[in-house]
């Protein structure tokens, strides 16, 4: 799961972005509303946290420029300002969750997560695909009732496929999903990771489909 | 003994009063002094007739004594004792009027004018005690020297003296009240203004009025500006002060976020202690936040906030904030109805009542605005959660304190939602829903 955090306090935001780290999502981060207008226009995120008082754009000016036009991924509102007319507007503005400073980066986690959730369509948190169950809530795996160990990078492809179960899921985009703006693609491509997963979870779990992506099936098929 | 406070009014009336019954006096002593100038001019002239008269019938006897060649009792000398008389005095003897009787009177004492053609006046005691009006001539007779008399009664100078000031005294009488009347109304009509433009103050004071109307009499009209002045720089005050208390506020938390973030991280605070210090600082921050808004407020407030779109925008935030909780939302409100009361405040107060339904509520939360009897507005806001004991509302209306200290939230909703209610003149009753939680109503001042 990736996440663009627009956040001008540039302590705030090395803080947020290493905890969200810590808990598995890839983070992109931007200093100011018009560079995180732009990335959040042009590069794929599953959920966007953003500071309201922001340097150049304001926050509510980069979300509704996104709204309009039709750029739908989740946003969570994060800012020092906690007055109701100030949530109502935010939402007004297309928001789907609001956080006031200070904030527990527990609770933090806990609703980026059931943003991405809730934005694959899912009403519950436990997501259950065959012998694996994902529960979106604490970002657990489990393999026929067994927690299931995994690396943050193998976290975010297996969290994009499960929340997206028995569709095809394009290879650009689980590139775009599991790799920050930084990382070194390359050492740690896309196909090393899926065939470290297979082996974890079982080879037919995930089927390639040339040429488009993979899928994670809930009934595979027998070898 | 207290002193009442200086009246205008009262200022106003008792000089004009004053210098009304001044002036109307001046006017009776000067007009009864003509008047007895007149009447004494008229009697004197009719003396000075008889005189000249009794000059003409004069005759020296040729001994040294003095007669009168003819009748000198013509009216109103003819009538006995009524204080019309004369008298001749001769060197060697005296002609008295017939209307004297046997009785007699003294000459009095008497200085010629200094023009001497023209009989001396004087004023002397004559018989039964009568006061007379003398005129008096000294002349010669055939080379004797004589002084010749003529006596009029006073009372025919102060009868129809006094009868005129009677009737004047009355005339005046009636003008000065009239006078006062009218003062009291000119004053009344002049004072008008300054009422209308304390009742103005009053309005703006009670939240009914932003300014004082500029549409004033010339003279209280820089007054007005002056007022209408002050109410703005008050305002704008009292508005860069609020804004420096939220910026103060907004300004510490992000620091504090990261304090708190970096003292969340293993190892750099095993106590607990700097988190919950920092917990402190944050609510400290929260709670003073909120009262700096609702401190701000002074009365009544001329703001209009409707009810139905302002709580389905809230409840449309709640919505989503709770997503998962999948809670029926079912709010009943109607749409003309608005509270008198800040768009900001009245979404503080909806926003907390309304987040506590949601957090408690297990499927469903209601909410219904009526008219309430007293030119109120009841807004009741119901959950099937949990509900609340007596000992537990009590607790909850105290700031910084939760029931449930692992649900989100910082304590201070509901006892700054009960100090706003109270500060717009409403307020907030909790008790049972018949849904099986929480009910409780808000009541706010209807707008106009």
């Amino acid at each position: 799961m990736r996440v663009l955090l627009i956040e001008d306090d540039r302590l705030l935001a090395e803080q947020i972005g290493h905890a969200l780290r810590a808990e598995n999502f890839a983070v992109d981060i931007a200093a100011n509303g018009e560079d995180g207008q732009h990335l959040g226009e042009t590069e794929a995120y599953d959920a966007a946290v953003l500071d309201l008082g922001l340097p150049k754009v304001p926050g509510v000016a980069v979300l509704r420029a996104w709204r309009k036009k039709g750029r739908h991924l989740p946003v969570l509102i994060l800012t020092a300002r906690d007055g109701w007319t100030e949530k109502v507007d935010g939402f007004k503005a297309g928001a789907d969750d609001y956080l006031t400073k200070p904030v527990r980066i527990e609770e933090l986690v806990m609703r980026l997560r059931a943003l991405v959730r809730r934005a694959a369509g899912y009403a519950e948190p436990r997501i259950i695909c065959g012998p694996l169950t994902f529960d979106a809530q604490t970002g657990v795996f489990e393999l026929d009732g067994l927690p299931m160990r995994v690396t943050a990078l193998e976290w975010r492809v297996l969290a994009c496929l499960a929340l997206r179960h028995d569709v095809v899921v394009e290879r650009s985009e689980l590139n775009e999903k599991a790799y920050d703006g930084d990382a070194d693609v390359d050492s740690n491509s896309l196909e090393v990771i899926i065939a470290r997963l297979r082996r974890k979870i079982g080879h037919a779990m995930i089927e390639t489909v040339r040429g488009r992506g993979y899928r994670l099936v809930s009934a595979p098929h027998a070898p | 003994m207290r002193r009442s406070p200086a009246s205008l009014n009262r200022r106003l009336l008792l000089g004009a009063a004053v210098f009304i019954a001044a002036a109307l006096i001046v006017a009776a002593i000067a007009i009864a002094f003509i008047l007895e100038r007149f009447i004494t001019g008229q009697i004197d002239g009719r003396l000075d007739t008889q005189i000249v008269f009794l000059s003409s019938l004069l005759r020296s006897a040729g001994d040294g004594t003095i007669a009168l060649a003819g009748n000198a009792d013509g009216p109103p000398f003819d009538r006995p004792q009524r204080g019309w008389y004369w008298e001749i005095i001769g060197p060697r003897n005296a002609l008295l009027s017939h209307a004297l009787g046997d009785t007699s009177f003294d000459v009095p004492r008497f200085h010629l004018p200094p023009r001497g053609d023209r009989p001396a006046p004087a004023d002397g005691p004559g018989p039964g005690g009568q006061t007379l009006h003398f005129r008096i001539q000294p002349t010669t007779v055939g080379g004797l020297p004589i002084v010749i008399v003529a006596t009029a009664p006073r009372d025919a100078v102060t009868a129809p003296l006094h009868a005129a000031m009677r009737t004047l005294a009355l005339s005046l009488i009636v003008l000065g009240i009239a006078l006062v009347v009218a003062i009291v109304l000119q004053v009344r009509l002049g004072l008008r203004p300054l009422e209308r433009l304390r009742d103005a103050i009053a309005e703006v004071r009670d939240g009914r009025r932003d300014t004082v109307p500029e549409a004033q009499p010339l003279e209280i009209l820089p007054l007005v500006a002056e007022v209408n002045g002050l109410l703005a720089q008050n305002a704008a005050n009292l508005e860069r002060a609020r804004a420096h208390v939220a910026n103060l506020a907004h300004g510490l938390k992000t620091p504090l976020a990261t304090l708190a973030l970096a003292l969340a991280e293993r190892g750099r605070d095993p106590s607990g202690e700097l988190h919950a210090l920092a917990g402190v600082i944050e609510r400290r921050i929260r709670h003073h936040l909120s009262r700096a808004r609702a401190a701000a407020l002074g009365g009544p407030v001329r703001a209009k906030t409707p009810v139905a779109a302002r709580l389905a925008d809230v409840g449309v935030v709640l919505a989503k904030i709770y997503a998962d909780k999948h809670i029926a939302l079912v709010a009943n409100a109607a749409r003309d109805l608005a509270v008198a009361c800040e768009q900001q405040d009245f979404d503080e107060m909806a926003g907390n009542l309304l987040d506590n339904a949601f957090k408690w509520a297990r499927g469903q939360v209601r909410i219904r605005a009526d008219r309430d009897p007293g030119r109120q507005v009841a807004i009741v806001i119901e959950d099937d959660g949990p509900g609340l004991q007596p000992h537990q509302i009590r607790q909850v209306l105290r700031p910084g304190e939760r029931i449930d200290e692992t649900a989100p939230g910082f304590g201070f909703g509901l006892p700054i939602t009960r100090e706003l209610a109270e500060l717009y003149g409403g307020d907030l009753d909790f008790g049972a829903s018949d849904l099986g939680g929480l009910k409780v109503t808000l009541r706010l001042p209807r707008a106009a």
